[in-house]
């Protein structure tokens, strides 16, 4: 396979296979991300088709030193996290949590490690935790980052991630278990 | 029953999911409709200034400002549209001179840049804000005839119903404008400087494209390490 960073080198020039195979490598998981941050399948395909578009009209400001993970994770972010402020301001946070989206997926038969209600919980105690954990957790739990992605993704230092995903997870434990949350 | 939190669930609530099929083509797509984008605007506007500030902005010729320093500001205009355009700029700075505006429309103007980037308002919102709540029609005048549009962003106030309004350049550019706003951040922070800035700051404008981190609040920024700008200081903005 062709490594991701000669991929970017075409890319930048304008090649629109070298970027349907980009997308064909990292769509799924950037969209998992987006998906756990937005809650909605449409709002996070949204999202992500703006990072990937951003993605595109930029790869000349790419830069090899990064890992193109790491620098497409930073887009992604940059766009939901955005998304979220819009929606701190008219409230519409609260009523993503309670989408019909959300049941269909919480019922799917993929999800083997949790019951539908755990997954509604957890959703429900996501909401609380505040923006920058939040977006740590779900790039930590869909790809598996390190630390140190992490902390590039969100320019950041590794301590400051370390004490944002302790914090979070403290954050959704305690949702969970005063049960608030259900 | 209460969930105890395990890393098992966490994985599992935030497994990948499958990509559509067509994401890559829907992107491609778009690249090449915005090329196409409202720069094209830019290009049919002038731009005209008193030494106080911008006093017009029209799709037609109009006279060179008299002035130097009127003239400087006209640049700093045009520059600031530029970006406002390439959703590179949550906010003007430049100074506006709405001296030869009636008192009627100019506390309606006033009112209107109140509104924050991204958002809308009413009419009736404005004609309440200005004391005068029956006076709606007159302020859908008095906004149609705002001698700096964009600056001043009367394309920010719709109809009570949700409709979009008229607009002095046509409602398709008002809709395209709304989307614009819907698309650009507010707070950017550099992750070398470690400093956060409104977007359009013009220190953050010297910042590398791979060193931009999008917040959603200054305190969020300041949560994670990082300090306000002191030359745009975010905390002051809407």
């Amino acid at each position: 396979m062709e490594h991701d960073k000669r991929l970017m080198g075409r890319v930048a020039r304008g090649d629109e296979a070298a970027f349907t195979e980009l997308v064909g490598r990292y769509g799924g998981r950037l969209l998992g991300v987006a998906r756990r941050l937005l809650g909605s399948r449409a709002d996070a395909e949204d999202a992500v088709q703006r990072a990937l578009l951003q993605c595109y009209l930029g790869a000349g400001t790419y830069r090899a030193e990064w890992a193109v993970s790491t620098w497409l994770y930073r887009i992604l972010t940059n766009v939901c996290v955005d998304e979220l402020r819009r929606r701190k301001g008219s409230g519409l946070a609260i009523q993503h949590s309670h989408t019909g989206d959300l049941d269909d997926r919480a019922s799917h038969v993929g999800l083997q490690d949790l019951t539908p209600g755990q997954y509604l919980d957890l959703h429900r105690a996501l909401v609380r935790v505040p923006t920058e954990a939040r977006v740590l957790l779900a790039l930590r739990y869909v790809d598996g980052l390190s630390y140190g992605e992490l902390a590039r993704i969100r320019g950041i230092s590794i301590n400051t991630v370390k004490s944002q995903l302790a914090r979070g997870k403290s954050l959704l434990r305690a949702a969970l278990t005063k049960g608030g949350a259900s | 029953m209460k969930t105890v939190l395990t890393d098992d669930m966490l994985k599992g609530y935030f497994k990948p999911d499958a990509a559509p099929g067509e994401l890559a083509r829907q992107v491609l797509l778009a690249a090449r409709a915005s090329a196409q984008a409202s720069e094209k605007l830019l290009d049919r506007l002038a731009i005209q200034a008193t030494a106080e500030g911008i006093s017009l902005i029209r799709a037609e010729r109009l006279e060179r400002p008299a002035t130097a320093g009127a003239r400087r500001l006209v640049e700093r205009a045009r520059e600031e549209l530029y970006e406002y355009f390439q959703g590179k700029r949550a906010f003007f700075s430049v100074p506006v001179d709405l001296s030869g505006t009636p008192d009627f429309q100019r506390r309606v103007l006033e009112a209107a840049r109140r509104i924050p980037f991204g958002e809308v308002r009413p009419y009736a919102w404005v004609a309440q804000r200005i004391g005068h709540p029956r006076a709606v029609r007159a302020v859908g005048t008095a906004l149609g005839r705002n001698p700096v549009p964009f600056i001043v962003p009367c394309h920010r106030v719709l109809q009570s119903g949700g409709g979009i309004g008229g607009y002095l350049f046509g409602s398709e550019t008002k809709s395209g404008l709304l989307a614009l706003e819907r698309t650009t951040p507010i707070y950017e922070g550099c992750a070398s400087t470690h400093i956060v800035c409104r977007v359009g700051c013009s220190s953050g404008r010297r910042m590398r494209p791979d060193n931009r981190v999008v917040f959603a609040s200054v305190q969020d920024a300041r949560s994670v390490g990082y300090r306000p700008c002191k030359v745009c200081k975010p905390s002051r903005a809407a």
